[in-house]
């Protein structure tokens, strides 16, 4: 979910680098598309089908229906699905047909397996360097996840949901020039509150499961101890659990929310309030 | 009792010390906090583990570990899968998709426009009021 997110907040971005020659895209919203003449320029339908007669000289993007050629119908460039299939498409895409399911990673695989567990060194080294860069601010958002985890999964939720609203309307902005710097900063902000929020998430799991509960506990352990420990622990555990096919993607993806919920609701562990409640001077 | 004596005993206790001789109410408010402060015997070992108890270690054996650990996973699993060409989305297609999907919502129907703005000022609405709550998390 949070991926998807961030590819659509991306996708926003990316119009600073559209060409020039994209008024010639064609739309669909909540409907089939019927292409009987030739179209230079993509075509995207959303929420409908696209029955392709005639040459299509671009892309063709269809999210929620199926995309079917007949008669002289073919494309020159890429065909990308998702919430569908292809029909009839059989020699008459010039480029490549890709399902969107490869991007969400629906399919579970050997190799996609691999590349996960690459990830995962990613995500050790970050959580290893944020750890002992803001220890204190990573253990002040792990208690906050386990102390009040539906307010965090609610923060986490809308947060998401704001990111993903606002990266479109400063999309609207991109003729203006200030588009740009907006959405690179809120991109830039999406992606640094998701990896201090897993961190914290990481911390929390590898306390819950792993912490110590007592002092005596705490002083008869060598290693396991520290907040490194816990989120080395937190980051193995969800790491394996990742790796369930379909079930795992949930699960990070639930993680995800919660981590940012806590890294916003405890303003990166600073303990600050987002906004002054301004109240009336008593006399 | 004196309500603005009282006061400003409240305000600067050292500089009107002498108003707890002659006020029974403030000083029976005192004595009765001070031997709550000072007269509970406070067993540390006794009081739940805190978070920050033991969080500054730094556990390097077990990181080394975890590491590679992960290392050797993701290795094996390479050399058995081969190439990673079919799982990773390529290049070109994250960017038609980027290119593709950005101009989207510029060219969306006025009614879909309208919901956009309308949801935007809606959820970031609900996430300030949502953030307006003070962390609950114990002393971490």
């Amino acid at each position: 979910m949070l991926r998807r997110a961030l590819v659509m907040s991306l996708a926003a971005a990316a119009l600073v680098v559209a060409p020039a020659g994209a008024v010639s895209d064609h739309y669909r919203f909540g409907g089939d598309a019927v292409i009987d003449s030739p179209v230079t320029g993509s075509v995207q339908v959303f929420g409908g089908s696209a029955y392709i007669n005639s040459v299509v000289d671009g892309e063709v993007l269809v999210i929620g229906g199926n995309v079917i050629f007949s008669g002289a119908g073919r494309v020159t460039g890429n065909v990308i699905h998702g919430g569908g299939r292809v029909m009839g498409g059989e020699n008459r895409v010039a480029g490549r047909i890709y399902p969107l399911a490869t991007i969400e990673g629906a399919a579970a695989s050997l190799a996609r397996s691999a590349a996960v567990v690459a990830l995962l060194l990613l995500w050790l080294a970050a959580a290893v360097v944020l750890t002992l860069a803001a220890g204190r601010e990573i253990r002040f958002s792990s208690v906050e996840v386990r102390a009040s985890a539906l307010y965090c999964f609610a923060v986490g939720l809308v947060a998401v949901t704001s990111f993903v609203l606002t990266a479109i309307v400063f999309s609207y902005l991109i003729p203006y020039l200030a588009g740009g710097p907006l959405l690179a900063a809120l991109a830039a902000f999406a992606i640094l509150t998701k990896v201090y929020g897993m961190v914290a998430v990481f911390h929390a799991v590898g306390s819950l499961v792993a912490g110590a509960k007592t002092r005596e506990q705490l002083a008869s352990r060598k290693w396991l101890r520290g907040d490194l420990a816990m989120v080395v622990i937190g980051l193995l555990i969800l790491g394996a659990l990742r790796m369930i096919p379909f079930a795992g993607a949930v699960i990070w993806s639930a993680a995800s929310i919660f981590g940012v919920g806590a890294a916003l609701a405890t303003k990166f562990g600073r303990r600050e309030p987002w906004f002054l409640a301004w109240r009336p001077a008593e006399a | 009792m004196n309500r603005e004596r009282c006061q400003r005993y409240l305000e600067d206790p050292d500089a009107h010390r002498d108003h707890l001789a002659e006020c029974a109410a403030c000083r029976e408010v005192f004595e009765d906090l001070d031997a709550k402060v000072t007269g509970r015997p406070v067993r540390l070992e006794a009081l739940p583990l805190a978070p920050w108890e033991g969080a500054g270690y730094r556990a390097w054996p077990l990181v080394t570990g975890g590491a590679l650990v992960v290392v050797a996973i993701a290795a094996a699993l390479f050399a058995a899968a081969g190439e990673l060409r079919e799982v990773l989305p390529p290049a070109d297609l994250v960017l038609s998709l980027l290119r593709l999907v950005g101009g989207a919502a510029q060219n969306a129907p006025g009614s879909w426009q309208i919901g956009i703005v309308v949801a935007f000022v809606a959820v970031n609405a609900v996430l300030i009021a949502l953030l307006r709550r003070a962390p609950r998390g114990l002393d971490a």
